[in-house]
């Protein structure tokens, strides 16, 4: 099942793992990747219901991991952006992302920006 | 005396060591000297003449007694004006060297512009920052030196020709550096600072000017740096400030009965998540990232969301808000941190609290948002220094009230990007109204 599935891509363990944590205190599944090119491997093994991604990071970094994406599976998830940068907002238009959180979030930000992007595609997860 | 007089002439002649005499005036021999080292030789030998031919000519007699005096006191007098003009001669060669020669080491690149506006002379230094094979490559007119070298202001706008360093040093002024860009013959850009000053002529009136091209490129590209470097380490900064914020929070779920304390830390990142988001926005703005977007908006409505946001936290300051239509076409967030810049420091310098009074009006085409506060004004003698970056107008008084120092010179940034101004009323003891305008957007979307 590949509705509820929230793929995490962050660099920073501390942040990666306290994200999971809250998503799945709230039922979702999530699948993490340090990377864009783990993360890639991730959506080709399973399609997520959307994706929370980091801008900067070493490796492939955001912008790298949205072109890519956007060539292999056009829009077939949705993708928030999440960035430290000065405009989150501009940063998501930049790669046509459906939404943005900007570092350092609120919880709670985080959980409804998942829900509201997963409603629209699938039933809601058991809370 | 003579010799005083000499000696007073080369003194203001190199008028580095007043009163202490160097090799120039030991040779160059003022005019006045010249003349009367002439007029005693000459003396002197019409006084001895007659003695001195009775000793070499005792014989001779009448005509050609005096043909011998006469030939005898050019020849004596023709040796003695050329050692003087020599002498002097050679001083004023050894004077122009040496001025040549400073002129040729001196780091900045100097041109000679002449009253027909062409470029006559430059220095070595000239030729390397230009990159050209040879000072000559350099010399002709003005106009044609600006654009082979692609002169042009710092924001890459071209220079008018009657804006150009030389022609308003030619017009008596005294240019100030400003800051300009030039290609290379190589065609790399080189950034430069450009001052220039009037030669007076013996009317009075400029007869040459000239141009001093500084290269700036070192201390641009080290600026540049520095911004980088900011810009990178605000960002840093924010992944760990999101990492405690987001377990305080998850505490606080879990354990509400440590709340209060979990609060405290969370408002304190949020502070210092401001601090570093006010770093990361200075410094952005100079790299100019290129994402802000403009869009068409009301000054009024955006004033009244920003004023709506301040209100809680600064409950001592009633913000008020007279708000006008008034449409404009810019970045919007960048707009908003001018005026939240503008209503902190109104909060920040009433430190007795008391009323901060928003308007946004349209005055000749201007929206024009302001800020008034009745707090702790500015002394006039810092009223200069308030828009420089990094420079707080209260710092080492007891009136300090924190900050970085950036609000003003970002504010004042963002608003002239967008073809606006920034200025302000203060005076001490009474309070401050600082002002914005922004130019009107036309009817069309």
């Amino acid at each position: 099942v590949t509705r509820g599935d929230v793929l995490v891509v962050e660099d920073d363990p501390d942040l990666l793992a306290l994200v999971q944590m809250i998503l799945e205190d709230v039922g979702f599944h999530v699948r993490t990747a340090r990377e864009g090119a783990a993360a890639l491997e991730r959506v080709a093994e399973l399609m997520p219901g959307v994706i929370l991604l980091d801008m900067r990071m070493p490796g492939m970094n955001g912008w790298e991991f949205a072109r890519e994406f956007r060539a292999r599976w056009g829009r077939a998830c949705p993708i928030v952006v999440v960035t430290a940068a000065e405009n989150a907002r501009d940063r998501a238009a930049e790669i046509g992302a459906d939404d943005w959180l900007s570092k350092p979030f609120d919880l709670a930000d985080v959980v409804a920006a998942v829900e509201r992007l997963l409603r629209g595609t699938a039933a809601s997860p058991a809370p | 005396v003579p010799g005083d007089r000499s000696k007073r002439e080369g003194a203001s002649a190199s008028s580095s060591r007043p009163g202490a005499p160097s090799r120039e005036h030991a040779l160059a021999w003022p005019p006045f000297r010249i003349a009367l080292t002439y007029a005693v030789v000459a003396v002197v030998w019409i006084a001895c003449s007659d003695v001195v031919l009775g000793v070499i000519a005792p014989g001779a007699k009448g005509v050609v007694l005096s043909i011998g005096k006469g030939t005898a006191f050019v020849v004596v007098t023709a040796l003695l004006l050329y050692a003087l003009v020599s002498r002097r001669e050679r001083a004023l060669r050894a004077i122009a060297d040496e001025v040549r020669s400073t002129i040729e080491s001196i780091g900045d690149g100097i041109l000679l512009v002449d009253a027909g506006r062409r470029v006559v002379d430059a220095n070595r230094a000239a030729v390397q920052l230009l990159g050209v094979e040879s000072r000559e490559a350099l010399f002709g007119p003005v106009v044609s030196f600006a654009s082979r070298f692609a002169l042009r202001s710092a924001d890459g706008a071209p220079i008018a020709p009657d804006q150009l360093a030389s022609y308003r040093a030619l017009a008596g002024a005294q240019v100030v550096p400003y800051d300009g860009i030039a290609r290379r013959a190589d065609g790399r850009d080189v950034f430069v600072s450009i001052s220039a000053a009037p030669v007076a002529g013996p009317d009075g009136r400029p007869r040459a000017a000239v141009t001093i091209l500084r290269d700036v490129s070192a201390a641009r590209r080290l600026d540049e740096l520095r911004d980088e470097f900011l810009s990178t380490a605000a960002h840093e900064f924010k992944t760990p400030l999101a990492v405690v914020k987001a377990y305080a929070q998850l505490l606080q779920k879990r354990d509400p009965s440590e709340a209060d304390a979990l609060v405290v830390i969370q408002r304190q990142v949020d502070r210092l998540n401001r601090l570093v988001q006010h770093l990361l926005d200075t410094t952005r703005l100079r790299l100019d990232d290129g994402v802000h977007r403009r869009e068409r908006f009301d000054l009024g409505e955006l004033a009244s969301a920003v004023v709506e946001r301040m209100r809680p936290s600064s409950p001592a300051h009633p913000i008020g808000l007279s708000a006008a239509p008034a449409p404009v076409l810019a970045e919007r967030e960048r707009i908003a941190r001018a005026m939240t810049s503008l209503l902190d420091n109104a909060v920040r310098f009433s430190p007795g609290g008391g009323p901060v009074e928003a308007r946004v009006e349209v005055r000749e085409r201007e929206a024009v948002f302001s800020v008034e506060d009745h707090g702790l004004g500015i002394a006039p003698e810092r009223q200069a220094r308030i828009f420089e970056r990094y420079y707080r107008a209260h710092a080492g008084t007891p009136l300090d009230y924190g900050g970085l120092g950036l609000g003003l010179d970002m504010s004042r940034e963002i608003v002239q990007r967008h073809g606006g101004r920034m200025w302000f009323e203060s005076e001490q003891g009474r309070g401050s109204t600082f002002h914005f305008s922004l130019p009107l957007a036309g009817e069309a979307p």
